[in-house]
């Protein structure tokens, strides 16, 4: 721990992240900056083992024979065996483990509809030469039946049949036997011998069907959300909550496919994007400024006057309770009409959307603004190259020179991201509906003064970022240069502790405490959210 | 497309032993498409006695496809609509297998009629009061078997007479009340237009 004050500056900069061994001794400014930058930027993650992969059409087939040989080499299985199997347990390779391990090999199979007997063919059990076919009520010769792992045979035709309404179905991936309530898996090489005779299209189709099923039934492996679709996939190593980013750029959240939105949970999130999407608070406004019609049912606006309203359809009604009434009125009653007690009700539900408008509107404007800069901030790295273009060609610097500055862009967009969701969480998690039951009114009250202290810090820093790598560097002289980089690279640390401390807060102190955790939030990473890693057995 | 030459020899298999079973399998029309099913009521249930007809529609892709059926006499029972007839019977939607026959799924119908399953009703209402006032229900069924299964001898006799004299053949008379279930309006608009 160490505090470093600047030469011609006043900008006090904590060191409290350095909370490993790595402490760091200031030589001079030059040192200085090189090792903080390493310290605080490493351009590696620093676990080189990436937790995240791609998967391309291309590695499709490559990643699915991974699993499929762990499990042909485990079980001594035939391939189409091991994936009927791996279908059926979702491509989890250590649950096909664990029940084997505690029902025994044989319940294994019959969960998933695997049936394997060493069974004589038709022709070496039945003595005459020809067969009737159960299904089609035709007798045929030998050659045209097919038996199944489950011992039942019926003929081609009939089989064939039966494959393409399945595959036509959907159900590609599970066509059991066509015997009453027999559940066993038909032999994949089977359907695909079969149905390619008739219908190479649809064989196609089904050799698709169960190739994807790797992507589709696995709860390791999503498709990239990306529209137009990108045609990858991200395989996941470690089964937690998590954001990660495809190889076509694209960020999302693992959990709900939606786009990275922590540190709002899922929950929160799916909330906050309906609530932004449909006209809810359009809905609270009719509810606020309009009636309907008790003749015509139309929306009345009131324009102005007292509380007797007239639809254009000529019916008048009262404002307050909505109820049709005589046209006779004064400024303060109408004829025969009373409705005292209604009034008030009326008046406090009009208050209280009102309210929850004037609410929505905060976090919504702020949501939005800090998404907008971040907009605007993303051409800064365009206009850098050009400055450090033109720095480049009147001294010696190069852009290797000025990888801080990148850095320190990178971690204002990282940063302005989070901020910009930390609104909606604030939104719900400091609404009194959404946690009534989880906190009391006063607890709620300390911890939102809490988290807005945090958030409140974590903004300044940000904007103060901002306006250093706003400045004219370009113009400047070499120690100019140099200041910049150290504040730069200071503040870009100070603002990524301060993130993280926003996350520890959320996680620990907010969603921590809750009875009901169904808000999980995917963890924070210094440098971002995790790229997943391209494969590398892409030509195999 | 459908498979017609098992749909015949279905039809003959089924016309065997019409006198066990008492299931009948006659088709509607002569594409074999639209046929019509005839079970007994079960004995010892509130339906005995009763004979109820169904519709039954093949579908393209049958027997890989399950046959579409529904009840055309109105019956009271927790798994089949007191309003439409429509059945809720698994195998005659994701556990139909083609290896079963319009006569085995007939079977399952008559069988569903003995053992009700009211936990996965067809008919809210019947259910409910299957569950909650057994005695009513026992009563209602049998009220509606008595009603609308039941066709005496003597009534069919005194329709087939009355077709006969206003000029119809006395075979086709029979045969048309015997596909439209005994209803004397039926049996003559469909005479008329045939």
């Amino acid at each position: 721990m160490g505090e470093y004050r600047s030469s011609d500056d006043d900008y006090d900069y904590d060191y409290d992240y350095y909370d490993d061994d790595d402490e760091v001794d200031f030589v001079d400014d030059d040192e200085n900056a090189a090792e903080l930058e390493a310290a605080v930027e490493p351009e590696i993650p620093p676990n080189s083992c990436p937790s995240s992969k791609v998967i391309t059409k291309e590695s499709l087939l490559a990643a699915q024979m991974e699993d499929l040989i762990r499990v042909m080499d485990l079980l001594s299985l035939k391939e189409q065996h091991a994936r009927t199997l791996l279908i059926h347990y979702r491509w989890d390779v250590e649950k096909v483990l664990a029940v084997l391990v505690e029902y025994g090999k044989e319940r294994l199979f019959a969960k998933a509809g695997l049936t394997i007997v060493e069974t004589d063919d038709v022709s070496s059990s039945q003595v005459s030469s020809s067969y009737c076919c159960n299904i089609c009520f035709d007798d045929v010769s030998l050659e045209e039946i097919t038996t199944m792992d489950c011992g039942h045979y019926f003929c081609n035709s009939c089989w064939t049949e039966h494959f393409i309404v399945k595959i036509n179905e959907g159900q590609s991936r599970r066509i059991t036997c066509m015997e009453h309530k027999c559940n066993a898996i038909c032999d994949e090489s089977k359907i695909r011998c079969l149905v390619r005779a008739r219908n190479s299209d649809l064989a196609d189709k089904f050799d698709r069907f169960m190739l994807e099923s790797y992507i589709e039934d696995n709860k390791r492996v999503k498709w990239c959300p990306s529209v137009p679709h990108c045609g990858n996939a991200i395989r996941i190593e470690v089964d937690e909550l998590r954001e990660v980013e495809c190889a076509c750029g694209l960020q999302f959240c693992f959990r709900c496919s939606y786009e990275a939105h922590s540190p709002c949970s899922c929950y929160m999130w799916d909330l906050w994007s309906k609530k932004c999407q449909d006209e809810s608070e359009t809905v609270n406004y009719i509810a606020v400024h309009t009636k309907h019609c008790p003749k015509c049912q139309k929306l009345v606006e009131k324009n102005g006057g007292c509380n007797l309203v007239s639809c254009i359809c000529g019916q008048p009604f009262c404002w307050l309770c909505g109820a049709a009434t005589g046209s006779d009125h004064t400024w303060t009653s109408i004829a025969g009409h009373s409705c005292g007690r209604y009034k008030e009700d009326r008046e406090k539900e009009t208050e209280s959307a009102k309210r929850s408008l004037e609410r929505y509107i905060h976090y919504y404007s702020r949501y939005e603004a800090h998404r907008d800069s971040s907009k605007l901030e993303s051409k800064m790295k365009e206009t850098m190259q050009d400055n450090i273009k033109i720095l480049e060609e009147c001294s010696t610097a190069s852009s290797k020179d000025f990888v801080w500055l990148f850095n320190g862009v990178d971690r204002l967009f990282r940063s302005r991201r989070v901020l910009a969701y930390s609104y909606p969480f604030a939104y719900y998690m400091f609404d009194g509906d959404l946690f009534a039951d989880e906190m009391t009114k006063g607890e709620r009250e300390m911890k939102q003064n809490l988290f807005e202290d945090q958030q409140q810090q974590f903004e300044a820093n940000i904007e103060k970022l901002s306006s250093f790598l706003d400045e004219k560097f370009h113009l400047y002289n070499e120690d100019e240069i140099k200041d910049l980089k150290l504040r730069v690279i200071a503040l870009s640390a100070t603002t990524d502790n301060l993130c993280r401390n926003l996350y520890e807060c959320i996680e620990t102190d907010l969603l921590g405490s809750l009875k009901h955790s169904v808000h999980k939030i995917a963890p924070y990473n210094t440098n971002g959210i995790e790229k997943a890693s391209l494969p590398s057995y892409q030509d195999t | 497309m459908i498979d017609f030459s098992r749909v015949q020899k279905e039809l003959q298999e089924c016309s065997k032993d019409i006198e066990a079973s008492g299931i009948k399998v006659t088709p509607v029309s002569d594409n074999l498409v639209h046929l019509t099913g005839i079970i007994p009521g079960p004995v010892g249930t509130p339906y005995e006695g009763g004979t109820f007809r169904l519709d039954i529609t093949l579908p393209d892709g049958y027997p890989f496809e399950p046959p579409k059926m529904h009840f055309v006499t109105k019956v009271w029972h927790p798994n089949i609509s007191s309003q439409s007839g429509a059945i809720c019977l698994d195998i005659l939607k994701d556990q139909w297998s083609p290896a079963l026959t319009l006569k085995t799924a007939l079977l399952s119908v008559q069988a569903l009629l003995s053992a009700p399953a009211p936990d996965d009703p067809q008919d809210a209402v019947v259910a409910q009061q299957y569950l909650k006032d057994h005695q009513t229900f026992l009563s209602t069924a049998r009220y509606w078997t008595e009603s609308f299964a039941k066709t005496s001898s003597l009534g069919v006799e005194e329709k087939v007479q009355k077709l006969v004299e206003m000029g119809f053949p006395e075979s086709q008379v029979r045969s048309t009340l015997e596909i439209v279930g005994g209803d004397e309006n039926m049996a003559l608009e469909k005479l008329l237009s045939s």
